[in-house]
């Protein structure tokens, strides 16, 4: 399988006023297509960074991260935009959903090719039949995250990143999330990389990998 | 589903929400459109009760002309002095009806008579009226010209009013007055214009009248003060509120990013509903500031010059403006939302 996205000494460094932060320190890693990947680590371990350069939702401060071997940071914002609507889902650990707009709308939204029965298919599949035309304010927690994962699902994107996906969830509606991203990964091939702090969701994982300032320990 | 649709559903759907959000836009527009309204309709009140004072100097025949009116060939070449602007003729004469003096007078602009009743065209003096028994509808025969009393005047005094131009043709075109403004200074033109035209004088206006001028001039520039007051108060609120409700939502341009919509649809559509908000906001405050000029012209007596008080210039100007204004407003705000770092966005709470 090929390299779906590279980490090439990937450096991120905040300045706090004269303090200089390194959220990332020379970050390496290369994911495979079709890989199911778990990444762990203390709070302030760079998780998120990582997983937002890998989202293009932020750039490296030095070295290059490639998707499917475009340098991102020779990328115009519209080709990152494309990349992000095209290839990319992302799940947040806050829900981030339209507040106004239905399940089914906050689904349909990135879509590209409108297609209310595709949309409809995935919902259901998510668990989520006869939720189309609630509103986020009206879901459960569980719920509003499978919405986040059937809209990052939209598009047939090649990788799905979540940060911490499940943080906000109890075991039971946390296991069922990561089933749902494991059906993805064996049944249709997404590449998923999910950042958790717990140790059994990780477990659904084929790797799992640790973070420890701005690295990877292992 | 395209961002422009949800654009306008977040308007349709969150009226409260809406209409908060363009409160600030109703209340600007609404203040310019009374304010204005009024200032605009104050200044033709002002205008037309002033209009016979507006002069700088009145032409009429000399008296060594022997003739208390001047032929049309004086009258045009007076007209034509380079000097002179904003002329106006008058033609007065005197004629007698059974028996009873009138006096016919020719007029320019009908809003200065105060009417008893019925309407302008041909009015009649009440003192002429009773001494004659005329009433609307009478039948009034003056150099051999059939007329018919439309309106009694307050007045009662002995004055026959009928247009100006009307009264010209039955004075065999002569005219008795002309007033005119001035190029320069009043006195020196008038000196210039006796000497150049046989037959004429020509009296500069007296100090009260240039007085009277002073102070309307000098109160039509206080109200035009208000009312640009009004217009900035209400430019500043429309701005303003477009600001707040751009950065207020700074979170979910954030999410749209990071699904995938391009700095470009995204200013797009977030000055779409920029545009869409000034425009119903000011088709809103229009219709309030309408009520405020109509309640206002019925408490000042105005009701004459409502249009003058709403033209059409002042909502068409308010409403694209508004929506102009909006869009403009919302141009800094989205752009700032749009290069703003994805991250940074989603952390915004
Ligand atoms: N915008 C920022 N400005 C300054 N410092 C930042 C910023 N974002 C992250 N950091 C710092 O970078 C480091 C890595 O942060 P990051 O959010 O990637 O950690 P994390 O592993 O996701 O932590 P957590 O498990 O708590 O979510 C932290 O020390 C954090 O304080
Ligand atoms: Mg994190």
């Amino acid at each position: 399988m090929s390299n779906l996205i590279e980490f090439n000494d990937v450096w991120k460094t905040y300045k706090m006023g004269e303090e200089e932060v390194n959220a990332l320190a020379g970050l390496d890693l290369t994911l495979k297509e079709g890989s199911f990947t778990a990444v762990m680590g203390p709070s302030g371990s760079g998780k998120s960074t990582f997983l937002h350069i890998a989202g293009i939702l932020d750039m490296p401060t030095e070295g290059t991260f490639r998707i499917k071997g475009k340098d991102t940071s020779r990328l115009s914002s519209k080709e990152q935009a494309h990349l992000r609507r095209n290839e990319i889902g992302f799940v947040f650990q806050r829900f981030n959903l339209m507040p106004q707009l239905t399940a089914l709308e906050n689904v349909m939204l990135p879509m590209i090719d409108e297609d209310l029965e595709k949309a409809k298919k995935l919902m259901d599949r998510m668990g989520l039949a006869g939720k189309y035309n609630k509103r986020p304010g009206q879901l459960s927690g569980g719920e509003q995250q499978r919405v986040v994962i059937s809209r990052a699902l939209i598009n047939d994107p090649s990788i799905v990143l979540a940060d911490e996906p499940t943080g906000e969830l109890d075991s039971k509606n946390a296991d069922a999330i990561m089933q749902i991203l494991q059906d993805l990964n064996k049944k249709d091939g997404v590449t998923i990389v999910v950042v958790t702090h717990n140790r059994e969701s990780a477990e659904f994982a084929d790797a799992i990998i640790e973070m420890k300032d701005g690295k990877i320990i292992s | 589903m395209n961002l422009y649709k949800m654009a306008f559903n977040n308007i349709r759907r969150r009226k409260l929400r809406s209409a908060l959000t363009m409160l600030g836009i109703i209340i600007g527009v609404a203040t310019i459109v009374v304010l204005v309204g009024i200032t605009a309709g104050a200044t033709s009140v002002v205008k037309e009760e002033t209009s016979s004072l507006m002069y700088d100097v009145t032409i009429s025949p000399s008296l060594s002309s022997g003739s208390s009116l001047m032929d049309n060939q004086t009258a045009s070449k007076v007209e034509s002095y380079p000097k002179l602007y904003n002329v106006t003729e008058f033609t007065g004469f005197q004629e007698t009806i059974n028996g009873n003096d009138v006096t016919i007078q020719g007029t320019n602009n009908w809003k200065q008579l105060k009417l008893k009743t019925g309407s302008s065209g041909v009015v009649v003096d009440s003192g002429v009226a009773e001494k004659l028994g005329y009433t609307v509808g009478s039948k009034v025969k003056i150099k051999d010209q059939d007329m018919t009393v439309t309106g009694i005047a307050k007045e009662n005094g002995e004055n026959i009013y009928v247009d100006q131009s009307l009264a010209k043709q039955m004075a065999d075109n002569k005219v008795s007055a002309i007033t005119a403004r001035t190029y320069g200074d009043p006195k020196t033109v008038a000196e210039d214009l006796q000497n150049n035209i046989t037959g004429v004088s020509a009296q500069t206006k007296s100090e009260k009248v240039a007085e009277v001028q002073d102070m309307v001039n000098q109160s039509m520039l206080f109200a035009s003060i208000i009312a640009s007051v009004g217009l900035l108060v209400g430019i500043i609120s429309v701005i303003n509120t477009m600001l707040i409700s751009v950065m207020e939502r700074t979170k979910q341009l954030g999410i749209l990013k990071a699904i995938g919509f391009t700095n470009g649809e995204i200013m797009g559509s977030t000055l779409f509903e920029a545009g869409i908000l000034g425009f119903l906001g000011a088709v809103i405050g229009v219709v309030i500031g309408a009520v405020g000029i109509f309640a206002a012209a019925n408490a000042l007596h105005f009701t004459d010059y409502m249009s003058e008080m709403l033209p059409v210039w002042l909502i068409v100007t308010v409403i694209v403006g508004s929506t102009v204004l909006s869009i403009l407003a919302g141009l800094y705000p989205a752009r700032r939302a749009s290069k703003l770092n994805v991250v940074e966005a989603l952390r915004d709470e």
